[in-house]
């Protein structure tokens, strides 16, 4: 039967959230969330309180099983989770990176020393993690990469260069990706090395984005020694690592929807607001048709993320891949309005921002066009180029 | 939360789509899928409503199914009555969003005014008019003889509009219509019409995308093309949208909360003009072929065409949603 409406118990887990939200989540750390991604040193020091806060009280890394210091929350709860804390203002984690994508690695491929000393850190914020893959010569086409990695004695010697690598200047650890073997086919020949930031030979400079933040860095190896015991899965395999992130993260799709409902709902405020003080004509048909189309597509998004989520035997349609073309474009979409109306009232606002950091949504995590060609192959199966 | 198709569901599917590629729809009960068990019906609800409907769509069947089935059917049980279709054929004059009632009964119940653009009405045999009746609104049945259901031209010759007149005509009143009957029963039709457009896009897209696999041009399958591969999925894009907004607003009609259950059948008809843009991106693929008479993208086109313009505009219908969205309350930061 097809049913849209919450289990009781995964209800009474919303209960339970939104109630431990409400006496805990503070303005200043939602304030501190609006600011994340810029320079802002007093900003990351909240979300880094705040992480600790989430993992004492036993909500951090929901989706992690017990063992591991999560909850083993199931898909629904994973979305209820989403919804809830994303609804509330709160931030997304500072490893949100480490958590989803690195640490099920860790679980999978991991030593238990591995594991016991690095994901509890991960988890509290206690240490930051990036992911080093962008190169300038491989983004969408990641399996080029270059940055090399030669065995000596016990340790890997590592020499390259990342980029567009998320808190690079801040992080503690990496997830590296590395070229072991330049003489097999490209996928064949990488690995992944779990590297401390603070080895000598590495240089993180900051990278400032077209909005003026610096929220990535480019991450330069100059002969890093690593020891031969921070190879994360098998020598060689590293696509494979690479590839099996998401084993235990099922609901990043509603991120997706709950983001832009937000959003939507920002916008609408900052509407009304500029409405009472005569700077917008609130009953322009022209505006309230493009806010209406928006609000139809948010919706239509919410179901494709939801059959993405829920599906007992994953994700045959490809609605996920879909739900990612439709995520990046609703977004900008929703900017592109906020910009166009209230940007001359508001300069430097968060509309005028938003205008300009929402073209990162269709590029970062693999390019729509990428997307799009992949969904071609796989979901209608057109021939490959 | 499920929002897959149970083993029924699916069976339901396929029974449909067999009779109707082996056009033998009769005696398969599908009129009745809305009715009551206790009547004689099918018990079912809008979701299996739906998912015939779906069928219809892709099969470009043109029988009187969204008027008998759903129109007729909701209507009646609206005004607290039960229409068996058993093998008739009916419309309901439904007025468009905003628009009184077209007909008007008298106290001895005889029936007057028009309603044009009536889903199903030339081929009815029965015909249930919506009428205003001393300050209030019952709806009236009427036997299409000596009433006038003339049919309209239209770009879809596949499903029948017509324009009902009645000039003093016996009617039979079923029942009265509550505040928002009327607006309830039209969402539905907007659910089972949007679904039926659904079949319509899902089908010529697959048209289109079969035919990008075995056409070559230039020494390899069109669709190896990344500018036709584009088009098509962003054409199943706006297939998969619809395909959700289609399950949410019929699980709504039937389990959903009065407002959730109006908005989720408003954004489909809001979205109804991009999913028409799906006959226009498989008929660019087709290419030569699709612009002829023979091929069927067309006859999927003119249905997709007449969703679009069903009831209103899909502007019509943003507006009103934007208008919605302008007056939803928000929580207490609203101003942070």
């Amino acid at each position: 039967m097809i049913d849209f409406r919450l289990p009781p118990d995964v209800q009474a887990f919303r209960d339970q959230l939104r109630s431990w939200l409400a006496g805990n989540l503070t303005d200043e750390v939602r304030d501190a969330a609006r600011r994340r991604g810029r320079d802002d040193d007093g900003a990351l020091a909240v979300l880094r309180a705040w992480d600790r806060r989430l993992a004492d009280a036993g909500w951090a890394a929901i989706s992690w099983p017990v063992d591991y210091g999560g909850r083993g929350a199931t898909a629904l709860e994973q979305l209820v989770f989403t919804e809830e804390t994303i609804a509330a203002g709160a931030p997304t984690p500072v490893n949100v990176i480490g958590i989803n994508n690195i640490a099920p690695a860790i679980m999978e491929y991991g030593t238990e020393q591995q594991k016991r000393e690095l994901l509890p850190r991960m988890v509290r914020a206690d240490d930051i993690w990036c992911q080093g893959m962008s190169e300038p010569d491989a983004g969408s086409d990641l399996a080029s990469l270059r940055t090399r990695a030669v065995r000596d004695g016990d340790d890997f010697v590592v020499t390259g260069q990342k980029t567009w690598t998320s808190n690079g200047h801040r992080a503690d650890w990496c997830a590296l990706f590395v070229r072991t073997d330049p003489d097999v086919p490209k996928h064949r020949g990488i690995s992944c090395l779990v590297v401390d930031m603070r080895s000598p030979g590495i240089e993180a400079r900051p990278l400032r984005t077209l909005t003026g933040d610096t929220e990535f860095a480019e991450v330069f190896f100059d002969a890093v020694r690593v020891p031969a015991s921070a190879l994360l899965g098998p020598l060689d395999g590293g696509w494979a690592v690479a590839t099996s992130t998401l084993s235990h993260e099922r609901a990043g799709a509603a991120r997706l929807y709950a983001m832009i409902r937000l959003r939507l709902r920002d916008l609408v405020g900052d509407l009304r607001a500029a409405a009472r003080l005569g700077l917008v004509d609130p009953d322009d048909p022209l505006l309230l048709a493009r806010l209406g189309e928006l609000d139809t597509r948010l919706a239509f998004l919410a179901v494709l993320c939801q059959r993405s989520i829920s599906a007992p035997e994953g994700d045959a349609s490809g609605a996920a891949s879909l739900a990612k073309t439709v995520w990046g474009e609703l977004e900008q979409d929703v900017a592109v309005l906020g910009h166009d109306v209230l940007g001359a009232h508001d300069p430097g606002g968060r509309w005028s921002v938003a205008r300009l950091s929402t073209r990162s949504l269709t590029i970062a995590g693999g390019t729509t066009q990428v997307n799009k060609n992949v969904t071609a192959v796989r979901v209608l199966g057109l021939p490959r180029r | 939360m499920n929002l897959e198709l149970s083993d029924e569901q699916v069976a339901l599917r396929d029974t449909v789509r067999r009779a109707l590629a082996a056009g033998r729809l009769a005696g398969l009960g599908v009129l009745d899928v809305l009715v009551p068990g206790s009547s004689g019906g099918s018990g079912l609800g809008m979701v299996e409503a739906a998912i015939v409907s779906e069928e219809m769509g892709r099969a470009l069947h043109p029988g009187p199914w969204l008027a008998t089935a759903v129109a007729a059917v909701r209507a009646a049980a609206a005004a607290g009555a039960v229409f068996v279709p058993g093998d008739r054929a009916a419309a309901v004059a439904l007025p468009w969003p905003g628009h009184d009632p077209g007909f008007a009964v008298d106290a001895t119940g005889r029936v007057t005014g028009s309603q044009d653009h009536v889903i199903g009405a030339p081929a009815a045999d029965v015909l249930l008019l919506p009428a205003t009746r001393d300050g209030e609104v019952v709806l009236v049945a009427v036997a299409v003889e000596g009433v006038g259901a003339a049919a309209e031209p239209g770009l879809d010759a596949t499903t029948a509009l017509g324009t009902v007149s009645v000039d003093g005509a016996d009617g039979e009143v079923l029942g009265r219509l509550p505040d928002g009957a009327l607006d309830a029963v039209r969402d539905d039709v907007l659910v089972g019409w949007a679904a039926d457009a659904l079949g319509a896009a899902r089908a010529v897209l697959g048209l289109a995308v079969e035919h990008a696999k075995v056409r070559h041009q230039f020494g390899q399958p069109i669709g190896a093309f990344q500018a036709v591969q584009h088009l098509l999925v962003d054409a199943l894009e706006t297939v998969e949208l619809v395909a959700g907004g289609v399950l949410h607003a019929a699980w709504a009609a039937d389990w959903g909360e009065p407002d959730e259950r109006h908005l989720a059948a408003l954004r489909l008809k809001a979205f109804a003009g991009r999913l028409a843009t799906v006959g226009d991106s498989a008929i660019q693929v087709l290419g030569g072929i699709g612009y002829t008479w023979e091929h069927d993208a067309h006859r999927y086109l003119r249905r997709l065409l007449g969703w679009s313009v069903a009831f209103g505009s899909a502007s019509t219908y943003q507006v009103e949603l934007g208008r919605r969205a302008m007056m939803t309350p928000l929580s207490a930061s609203e101003e942070g």
